[in-house]
């Protein structure tokens, strides 16, 4: 095949996947944390791809549209809750909402 | 690895630019202050990411990429945004000051296990990959999969994105007659 | 003949099923009457059994009444335990033995909760009662049918059981939960040790059914451990000395519950123990002679204690014990179907006593005391002269019942010949002059004469016939009717059809064999020792011309009851009570009270400190999440 080997591709993938984890541990905005996930998700998503190629297998592919579904569902979600959150007047601050302090 | 032929100079050049500018943009989004701005470098990475799933002859996957990332789920990160207004990050509150330097710790010691566990295998079982078949990744063949081979996961997937549509309706929608949320300030 | 035999188990069981769950949408009299129809119908099944067992072809001598081959029938409803080797069936035995005692225990218990329905008419807790009484009588008969040691030993723990629940059944009278719990231990003693027994036995035999446990051949040593335990058992249930405390006490139960439990069935249980498993003791043959000795000497301290009692019952209580006694006496010396016979009789004529004591009791509004009763008889002429027979027949006055049964008992002691069975005979005939003196001591005080100033002020009429509710005055009657001609059926030295009809399960000893002289001299003997026994209460008590020999001493030895209860006082109780007292100061309140505190305390303090973990800040729960993750893969890359 031509380019690099699959591993090459791990690689890209774990640094996508850590900076986003980095995002989402390090940012108070709950709409930065959310495109952090996805970041994340994406870095799980190109593992998958790239998995898929390397054994010929389709099921990677077939795994990776899905997670991306499911990106989109926990947008939406996320997305409905930064609207509440506005909404109520409270802060856009992840630190600030802790409702549920033990 | 043997860097023989044009064709691979080229598809080197392209993994290596699409690679960059995948890691710079995702950097860049979790480094911005303004959430638009993060959103904006997201589309970057997508698009980068699709280049790599084309080398990865993941055509249909990377059409996904771009249309449903780029075009649904930006767009509705950017209307949102676009909503609650240009609200500047809040003021550092509180909350443990060790929590930086411990994520920058767990994602460290995440990314750097990770690297060890691809590196231990790269010379052996990631190494080599034989060539694919012409139809690999084509539309054709990828629906085939999804409708013949992996239907109950085709199918709770439409019905999780019901779900979750559903959710976000009830959650953005005006008439609630919950109590408003008292907001407790951490001290 | 086996479909009689679980008949007769379930009925009574069904019945107590019945009343609870019929609880309180039950009416009261209803439940008296469930009671009592299931144990008559127990009483069917029994008698079915026993028409079963009769077997299909008598075999006639010349005098001494038809002999019949009556073959025993193992019957089993369904494997009950079974560990290994080892497995035991719900099993019941139906033979000559368990038939007799069958009729004896749902028949006499029949009438018995019958006169309840009368004598327990009104208690706020009536229900309970029958229930639980019924439960006995099922109790009872799984102990007699048990086809094997241990559903024997399983209806031996649940009588012990009924018997507590009966004893304490006036729960809000201290001295009856005392009682109850007293009878309980000393139960639970004898419950150990037939345990002990059967342990034994399972180890040598890996077995507990009859059959395996009688022809085991141990060594001495082993089959006489083996016998003691089943002894301590059979003491501790019928209250022979050393464990016979319980029972004087335990007429704090019901009046019913004494005729029943404490008189006609359950304190019998030993002596059917001692027959039905007599094998054992036979080759072991010293701890059977030392079980006769324990009835010798019980039923001499049990006759001796009861010439001072002035409780009605107690009286009673202690001659129950020594009647006892004799039946030890004769299922020690071997002589079986005359302990058996005397268990049957003996049932027939004490509850009829305990009966007419509560006619008695019921009519003075629970006045116990028999120094304030005189002149009963007057205004209880029925009661009177039913008590009269019982009395009589405790004696052994022919032609009452006792004097059948007792003197074959008397007699095998005199038919073993050697020295300890001449002082068995004699302590059989003081104890014959002893049952004269209390019974008609009893008697004097409580009857003939002019009624006393407390008699007349207290005595109500009760029922139509001012004596008490037709259910009581019926069974009084049968049981008077039965402990007169009772005894008729074996006269040893002219029919026994008894000791034949026994003879499968549990033969005479030929050692134990009485001849018709020793028949003749002893029943001389103990007819003119009983009759002396009477002429002295007659002169001291209803004449009062013979004062009551002044001896301090004995009668303080008598009233403490021989100081049993004190010496186990101070050798069991003091001990252990000081014992479990420093246990508590030097142990439970420092180490096990303090525990509580210190726990609770030291998880507050490490609960405070993780609490501080719980920071409600979402980042912080991702943290940790991402360094569980990293772990994790940590984990793998190491195992890889």
């Amino acid at each position: 095949m031509l380019g690099p080997d699959t591993a090459w591709y791990l690689v890209v993938a774990a640094f996508l996947f850590g900076i986003g984890a980095l995002g989402v541990l390090i940012r108070r905005n709950p709409l930065i944390v959310l495109l952090s996930l996805e970041l994340m998700l994406n870095g799980g998503n190109l593992a998958l791809i790239a998995f898929s190629r390397h054994f010929h297998n389709g099921a990677g592919q077939i795994f990776g549209l899905t997670v991306m579904a499911v990106a989109a569902s926990e947008v939406c979600v996320g997305l409905g809750l930064v609207v509440a959150i506005n909404r109520k007047k409270l802060p856009l601050d992840v630190d600030r909402l802790s409702e549920l302090r033990g | 690895m043997i860097v023989a032929s044009a064709g691979n100079v080229v598809v080197w050049m392209v993994w290596l630019v699409a690679g960059f500018s995948c890691l710079a943009s995702g950097v860049a989004v979790i480094s911005f202050r303004n959430p638009f701005f993060s959103a904006l470098a997201l589309i970057g990475n997508l698009a980068s990411l699709a280049v790599m799933y084309l080398l990865l002859n993941a055509e249909f996957v990377a059409a996904a990429q771009v249309l449903v990332y780029a075009g649904a789920v930006v767009v509705m990160f950017l209307f949102v945004i676009a909503y609650v207004g240009p609200r500047r990050e809040e003021p550092w509150t509180g909350g443990p000051s060790w929590q930086t330097l411990g994520a920058v710790l767990a994602a460290g010691a995440l990314l750097v296990e990770i690297v060890v566990a691809i590196s231990l295998d790269a010379g052996h079982s990631l190494g080599h990959d034989g060539k694919v078949g012409p139809t690999f990744g084509s539309p054709a063949w990828i629906g085939r999969l999804f409708l013949v081979d992996h239907l109950l996961a085709f199918e709770i997937t439409s019905v999780v994105l019901l779900i979750a549509a559903v959710g976000g309706v009830i959650l953005g929608s005006h008439v609630r007659r919950v109590e408003p949320l008292t907001s407790e300030v951490a001290d | 003949m086996t479909g009689g035999a679980w008949l007769c188990l379930l009925a009574p069981l069904g019945g107590t099923i019945a009343i609870l769950l019929g609880g309180n949408r039950l009416p009261r009299v209803a439940a008296g009457w469930i009671a009592t129809s299931s144990v008559f119908v127990a009483f069917a099944g029994a008698v079915w059994a026993f028409i079963g067992v009769r077997g299909p072809q008598p075999t006639c001598g010349a005098l001494g009444g038809c002999f019949y081959p009556p073959p025993g029938e193992l019957t089993t409803a369904w494997t009950w335990l079974a560990s290994g080797h080892f497995s035991v069936g719900l099993q019941l035995l139906v033979d000559p033995l368990s038939t007799v005692m069958m009729l004896i225990v749902s028949g006499v218990g029949g009438l018995i909760v019958l006169y309840s329905i009368g004598y327990m008419h009104g208690d706020p807790e009536e229900r309970r009662y029958f229930a639980y009484i019924a439960f006995f009588v099922f109790s009872m008969l799984l102990l007699v049918e048990g086809g094997n040691l241990l559903m024997l030993l399983v209806g031996w723990g649940l009588v012990g059981l009924s018997s507590y629940l009966l004893i304490g059944f006036w729960h809000e009278r201290p001295s009856a939960v005392q009682a109850a719990k007293k009878a309980f231990v000393m139960n639970a003693f004898g419950d150990a040790t037939m345990a002990l027994a059967f342990f034994i036995l399972i180890a040598h035999t890996g077995s507990l059914s009859f059959e395996s446990a009688f022809n085991v051949h141990l060594s001495s040593t082993t089959q006489s451990l083996v016998a003691l335990g089943l002894l301590g058992g059979a003491a501790a249930k019928s209250a022979q000395i050393p464990l016979q405390t319980w029972l004087p006490d335990a007429m704090e139960g019901p009046t019913p519950v004494s005729a029943l439990i404490h008189a006609a069935t359950m304190v019998t249980a030993g002596v059917y123990l001692i027959a039905r498993t007599h094998p054992i003791f036979e080759q072991a043959r010293t701890v059977e002679l030392i079980a006769a000795g324990i009835g010798a000497l019980t039923l001499l301290v049990a006759g001796l204690i009861a010439l001072v009692q002035t409780d009605i019952k107690r009286v009673i209580a202690y001659s129950t014990m020594s009647q006892i006694g004799y039946m030890f006496l004769g299922v020690g010396v071997g002589a079986y179907s005359s302990g058996m016979f005397h268990l049957m009789t003996h049932a027939f004529f004490k509850a009829l006593l305990f009966m007419t004591a509560g006619l008695a009791i019921h009519a003075l509004s629970g006045e116990q005391d028999i120094r304030k009763m005189r002149g009963l008889g007057k205004l209880m002429p029925f009661t009177k002269w039913c008590f009269l027979a019982g009395a009589l027949a405790l004696v052994g006055i022919p032609p009452f019942s006792g004097f059948f049964s007792k003197d074959s008992i008397i007699a095998s002691a005199a038919a073993l010949g050697t020295w300890y069975g001449w002082i068995f005979w004699l302590c059989g005939v003081a104890g014959a002059l002893l049952t004269g003196l209390y019974t008609f001591r009893l008697w004097f005080l409580v009857f003939p004469g002019e009624p006393s100033a407390f008699v007349q002020e207290h005595h109500h009429k009760e029922g139509r016939f001012g004596e008490g509710h037709w259910t009581m005055l019926v069974p009084v009657g049968v049981l008077a009717v039965l402990a007169t001609v009772g005894g008729w059926l074996q006269w040893a030295p002219l029919w026994h059809p008894f000791t034949n009809w026994l003879a499968p399960a549990a033969s005479t000893l030929a050692a134990a064999a009485p001849t018709n002289t020793q028949e003749y001299y002893t029943s001389a003997a103990t007819v003119i020792a009983g009759l002396v026994g009477i002429a002295i209460a007659w002169a001291i008590y209803s004449e009062e011309r013979v004062k009551i020999p002044y001896a301090p001493f004995a009668q303080r030895v008598l009233e403490n009851k021989f100081y049993f209860d004190a010496l186990y006082d101070r050798l069991f109780y003091r001990p252990a009570a000081a014992i479990a007292t420093d246990l508590r100061i030097d142990f439970e309140e420092p180490v096990i009270l303090q525990t509580g505190p210190d726990l609770g305390e030291t998880t507050l303090e490490a609960g405070g400190m993780v609490r501080r973990l719980q920071t409600g800040f979402l980042r912080t729960y991702v943290l940790f999440l991402a360094f569980g993750a990293a772990a994790v893969v940590l984990a793998f890359l190491i195992a890889k």
